[in-house]
């Protein structure tokens, strides 16, 4: 499911059923050097959101994406999501990132960072099976957490 | 005076041509609106071709992938990645989608090892038959939608989803 009206309404009749919550994180670089990698990393990432959308539709929700800026203080604005998100009636919540800094934060819910792949020039057959790829290093997380 | 043109007869002539100029021009439009139903073409007939070989298909689904090329949703035009699964029943080439009729997860053939030979939702445990037919006991409330198929220089080219037709 997708954060928009429609789903939504889809998403409050099935509760019972949707239990997961995807949250994309994105670091927004600035300094100009390093706009490209920050650019195509949220590219990666949102593409992967959507894919893993597709994929378990009938399971998870996907949040609109979190961003944050280089001097924005990860520590608090992780806890302030962590525990909005933990009163939220998801009983699962990933947070999904490429910024490496959140592997040594702790949250309520589990983190899944992965590197950022640059698929902006693939083409449309090769990005789906780079997605595809990642989506199953992923997957054993998920499963885990649906099996118990 | 019969080869001259009275100035009566004459004002009769252009009346009537300035006239009916003026009904087709109110007319003709009307007549096109009314028959526009007739000239419409069909959106139906939007098949896009994939790179599977009709002949290698086996009766085992396999999956196919195609790309749905400027797929306008609104202003906003994109290219739609898309999957089926195909197999043949007898000589026909059969294509099924992967959408799990619950809510809307994506199905894989033989993704549950406990039951090889169906279609597996990991969402919830949803389960279908080879042609679709959902497993009773399992979420799934319907079977899976079926592509229109045609086969155009021996490649599988898949058409729009409708409902299954296999299952009695």
């Amino acid at each position: 499911m997708n954060w928009n009206a429609a789903d939504m309404n889809t998403y409050l009749q099935q509760k019972e059923y949707i239990d997961t919550a995807i949250v994309p994180l994105i670091k927004m670089e600035t300094a100009e050097g390093r706009m490209k990698a920050s650019a195509s990393s949220a590219d990666f990432l949102m593409n992967l959101s959507s894919f893993i959308e597709q994929q378990f539709k009938g399971r998870v929700m996907v949040t609109p994406p979190f961003s944050y800026s280089p001097s924005m203080d990860l520590s608090v604005f992780s806890s302030g999501l962590a525990s909005d998100m933990a009163d939220s009636p998801f009983r699962h919540i990933f947070y999904l990132t490429t910024d490496a800094a959140w592997t040594s934060i702790t949250v309520k819910g589990t983190v899944l960072w992965l590197p950022p792949i640059p698929i902006e020039n693939m083409d449309e057959r090769l990005k789906h099976s780079i997605l595809e790829d990642q989506l199953k290093q992923l997957l054993p997380s998920l499963t885990e957490a649906w099996a118990k | 005076m019969s080869s001259k043109v009275s100035r009566r007869q004459f004002l009769n002539y252009t009346l009537m041509g300035v006239g009916g100029f003026m009904v087709s021009a109110a007319a003709m439009p009307m007549i096109r609106f009314a028959v526009d139903p007739v000239l419409a073409t069909s959106a139906g007939a939007d098949f896009v071709p994939t790179d599977q070989k009709a002949d290698d298909v086996t009766d085992t689904p396999v999956r196919v992938d195609f790309t749905i090329k400027d797929r306008k949703d609104a202003w906003y035009k994109s290219d739609v990645s898309n999957t089926a699964w195909v197999y043949k029943q007898g000589d026909t080439v059969v294509a099924l989608s992967p959408v799990c009729k619950h809510l809307g997860c994506t199905v894989n053939w033989g993704a549950d090892d406990t039951h090889p030979d169906e279609y597996y939702c990991p969402c919830h445990g949803g389960r279908y038959e080879k042609n679709g037919k959902n497993i009773p006991g399992t979420p799934p409330t319907g079977p899976l939608d079926q592509y229109e198929v045609e086969i155009v220089d021996g490649y599988v080219h898949l058409g729009k989803t409708m409902p299954n037709q296999l299952v009695k």
